[in-house]
């Protein structure tokens, strides 16, 4: 003990009378400090604002013009709704898309569109999307009965990670792209010409008919006026192609190779799902680093049971889900072969979605009980989400009865 | 929606306690009281728990948000106080590790150049600095006997609830008193810590963010007391996996979260807290709410109506200093930590350790002179797959920095910024990791703002100076109620910033709202 007494340290900051003194001020000086300070509220806060001008949870937008582009293809000119409070458009990176809200029937539904336009039209005042009509589906069938000009259509912020990014890829992009798929392209070819981004895209665009190709002479204008830093090849899979200049067939290896320099470029693929399963196999042949390949989340998956691993003996069965939202708990069909979220919004609960593709996240809901199959390319959850049993109903069929907790739409 | 389809799902209910977020101090808060069989609601305003406490999957990758270690966690031998709390008081399905090494601290000014291993453990720390700079010994012991002091002086708080004996005090922790009042610098050259001593012992100011001249001594010595008696821990699953399985435990324990609910009015009648009103248009009676939002953001947004804030509570926010904002970079690199040659988690890469001039870097949009690093896969080593590593570069800004930014030059700004801290990463440590990025992220303040929806996205809560530090914050606890009804939790609170320090919060903030509710059934 007299030891430890004697070891005890003491100290002195600056003499032992100030030290103690300064302890026993310190509440009253935080009292002075405080009696003579500003008694206004503080309210400004300009990285809010900013962060809600960059991702606002809603745009609210009006259709300004419509554009015939192909006899399946319409571009839509979003504007925002002079009767909403959206006053600007979120600026964005070339290659993200919106989440369009559609209501039909009384049933709301969201869609994912890239954004056809370049992010410096967003700034002058718009957006433009476009979507080709789909033969299966009722969606684009209801767009192209009821989308007119002066139409209102909500948007969420621009969101998704299908951009290019400096730091990242090198900076000869090859889109490979199929179909509607090269709405992306547009946007990145359009930004590489006005300078957002400083990079050269060779865009191999397959089509299956030649008198339905997107932006046909737009990409051509662009690709004339601009030879060192736009290319585009179309690559044609119909039967009689009178198109010149064009590859017939599917996007290859040899037709990979004869168009790009494979060792110096960042390939981003957008497109049909059949086109991935393709494309990946051919670009397989590469070897090449993960990190050089880039794929746009295609939606929902077309036809679950094409999936090896989807119990098929489920395929006919419909299925009960006890859902609690907010303080609603109900019950409701749904069939394996949709995924939860259609089922959700089928019930006209009006549950949160933006990517429609397993990889945002802004789905995620607890499964209390049951069991879904998750397609193991759709399947982005946290680990932790997966030990807890949260799950993304976009990307989620159900196997059994279910009961979920899902948040309210934001 | 046509009206016959309508379906109501608004929350109408009342509640015991409405806790307002789902960070770290709401968490436990809600967790706490759940636990004690009271019936709470907390709500959340984005989809997930955690506030910055969360990860996010690119590609292959599964990136921490913001957790660099906890302080309080310790091994099972030496529990600290998050660990008591997650294991043996809230029995969440947690998994954590230590961190291999306390820190690596790199140096870059010719004239100060410095790369330092420190390791776990006391001895350790005084060993290390004096192997660095001979003479030292005696000053970093006499840091640590003060920090026990202090840490002893705590418990002493903690046991008469918050009304010490000042005889008591005066005799038992004489040390403690008398460098309350006194910034971390002051103490230092008072207890004749040479400056090189000095620079690597305050390795971990970033972690606090507020120069040295300024920051309160008794929070940072306990602090680094913490981090070297039971090193610094990191949850498996990222912080996303603790702040589930939390969220999992107040679902068993009958709470309830509710996600995507924002609220915009806390109802106050006659200086009393009777309710809270939603985005969704949910109308919620209660008499407590516990915010885990700033004081800042409360009282200027949140009161309904705003007559019934209080003048001294607006003094308040406009007398303490706002803390810092930051800025990380996640990097998915297609190469393994090992074929980088490097085997240490945690990096500090400062131009040199005179804090005040980092700090004041942090005030300009430029290429910052101080970060924080980790190679994640140095702590968990299956957080990847083979081959790959998770690389995060952490820096700081003063909110100001970034008011003027406008989207269009947002990011540019951001690319040019996160290039400037890899370059600056790979010249500390002679790495290359440029050409190895497979995913990368760039979390800007307006990201912080965005997803957790914090006042100017500052994750830091009000700067420790010593008037404004732990000591005279837990003094007046229970004297800054300044509406009836309303706590608050989490990093702006008594225990100030930081992980530990926000969940601790949570749990003070539930059990003094507790006690106030059972009080009041016991008169009913």
């Amino acid at each position: 003990m007299s030891k430890e007494n004697e070891e005890r340290l003491n100290i002195t900051v600056k003499s032992n009378t100030k030290d103690l003194f300064a302890f026993t001020k310190l509440l009253p000086s935080r009292e002075k400090r405080i009696e003579r300070a500003s008694s206004e509220p503080i309210t400004e806060d300009l990285i809010t604002d900013l962060a809600r001008k960059l991702h606002p949870e809603r745009q609210f937008l009006v259709i300004d013009e419509i554009k015939e582009e192909t006899k399946s293809t319409k571009t839509f000119k979003l504007v925002p709704d002079p009767d909403s409070k959206t006053r600007e458009l979120a600026y964005f990176r070339p290659g993200q898309y919106l989440s369009l809200k559609v209501e039909l029937a009384g049933v709301r539904i969201t869609r994912p569109y890239s954004i056809a336009s370049p992010p410096k039209d967003a700034l002058r005042g718009f957006y433009e999307v476009t979507i080709r009509k789909e033969e299966e589906g009722f969606l684009t069938h209801f767009i192209w009965d009821n989308w007119k000009v002066g139409t209102k259509v909500e948007s969420s912020g621009p969101e998704g990670f299908f951009y290019f990014e400096r730091l990242r890829d090198l900076t000869q992009i090859v889109g490979i792209a199929g179909g509607s798929g090269i709405t992306p392209f547009r946007s990145i070819a359009k930004a590489i010409i006005n300078g957002t981004i400083d990079a050269q895209l060779t865009l191999l665009y397959g089509s299956s008919e030649e008198d339905d190709i997107i932006f046909y002479d737009e990409f051509n204008a662009m690709e004339k006026d601009y030879p060192d830093r736009i290319k585009i090849v179309h690559i044609l899979s119909c039967e009689v192609v009178s198109l010149k200049n064009c590859e017939t067939g599917f996007i290859t290896k040899e037709i990979i190779e004869k168009y790009c320099d494979v060792d110096s470029s960042a390939f981003f693929i957008c497109g049909p799902q059949v086109m991935y399963n393709f494309v990946e196999k051919e670009l397989g042949k590469f070897n090449l680093p993960v990190k050089r390949i880039r794929r746009e989340a295609f939606g929902e998956v077309k036809d679950i049971l094409t999936q090896p691993d989807f119990p098929q003996d489920v395929a006919a069965k419909t299925f009960k889900i006890k859902v609690h939202i907010g303080d609603l708990t109900k019950e409701i069909p749904a069939i394996a072969t949709e995924s939860v979220l259609i089922a959700l919004e089928r019930a006209n609960l009006n549950p949160p979605s933006k990517c429609r593709s397993g990889e945002c996240g802004f789905c995620r809901t607890h499964l209390i009980d049951g069991d879904v199959y998750i397609n193991p390319v759709s399947d982005w959850r946290k680990g932790a989400d997966k030990k807890f049993n949260y799950f993304h109903p976009c990307a989620s069929y159900p196997i059994t009865n279910l009961e979920i907790k899902i948040p309210r739409e934001i | 929606m046509t009206e016959n389809n309508k379906q109501k799902i608004e929350i109408e209910d009342s509640y015991d306690v409405v806790v307002i977020g789902a960070g770290n101090g709401g968490l436990t808060a809600t967790a706490t009281l759940a636990q004690n069989g009271l019936k709470v609601l907390c709500l959340e305003q984005h989809n997930l728990p955690g506030g910055v406490a969360s990860s996010f999957v690119r590609g292959r990758f599964e990136f921490e948000t913001s957790l660099h270690e906890l302080a309080s966690y310790g091994p099972p031998s030496k529990k600290g106080s998050i660990r008591r709390l997650l294991e043996d008081k809230l029995k969440t399905d947690t998994n954590f590790v230590q961190v291999p090494e306390a820190f690596r601290l790199i140096t870059t000014d010719p004239e100060e150049k410095m790369d330092v291993f420190m390791q776990f453990g006391v001895e350790n720390f005084i060993d290390t600095i004096e192997k660095e700079v001979p003479g030292s010994r005696k000053s970093v012991e006499d840091f640590f006997k003060i920090a026990k002091e202090i840490e002893a002086a705590f418990a002493y708080f903690g046991k008469t609830k918050g009304n010490p004996d000042q005889g008591v005090l005066i005799k038992e922790f004489p040390n403690f008193l008398k460098t309350a009042a006194y910034s971390v610098s002051e103490v230092e050259v008072a207890i004749n810590m040479p400056k090189k001593a000095q620079d690597i012992l305050n390795g971990y100011w970033a972690y606090l963010g507020i120069p040295m001249s300024r920051m309160n001594f008794t929070l940072y010595a306990v602090m680094v007391l913490s981090f070297a008696e039971i090193g610094g821990w990191i949850p498996t699953n990222r912080s996303h996996g603790f702040t589930t399985a939390i969220d999992a435990k107040i679902h068993e324990f009958g709470g309830r979260i509710e996600y995507n609910t924002t609220v915009d009015k806390i109802l106050v009648e006659d200086g009393k807290v009777v309710g809270v009103e939603t985005s969704k248009g949910d109308k919620i009676q209660t008499n407590y709410v516990i915010s885990n939002a700033s004081p800042t953001l409360t009282y200027s947004k949140l009161i309904h109506p705003q007559s019934e804030v209080p003048e001294k509570a607006f003094k308040e926010i406009n007398a303490r200093i706002h803390g810092l904002t930051g800025f990380v970079v996640y990097a998915g690199l297609d190469i393994s930590a090992e074929e980088l040659g490097l085997t240490d988690y945690s990096f500090f890469i400062m131009n040199n350790m005179d804090t005040e001039g980092v700090y004041d870097s942090w005030r300009k949009l430029e290429a910052p002179n101080g970060l924080a690093c980790t190679i994640l896969n140095n702590a968990v080593p299956d957080c990847s797959p083979p081959g790959t590593c998770i690389l995060d570069l952490t820096t700081l800004f003063r909110p100001e920095a970034w008011k003027d930014v406008t989207p269009e030059e947002y990011i540019k700004l951001k690319t040019k910024l996160a290039e400037d801290l890899m370059i600056k990463f790979e010249q500390a440590t002679g790495t290359s990791v440029r050409d190895h990025i497979e995913e990368i992220e760039i979390a800007t303040p307006a990201t912080f703002a965005r997803y957790a929806h914090l006042f100017n996205g500052i994750f830091y809560g009000y700067e420790p100076e010593s008037w404004d530090s732990i000591v005279p914050r837990l003094m007046i606890m229970g004297k800054d109620v300044h509406i009836k009804g309303l706590e608050f939790a989490g990093g702006f609170g008594r225990r100030l910033h930081g992980y530990s320090s926000a969940m601790n919060d949570g749990v003070l903030s539930a059990q003094l709202t507790l006690a106030k509710i059972l009080k009041e059934r016991e008169k009913a």
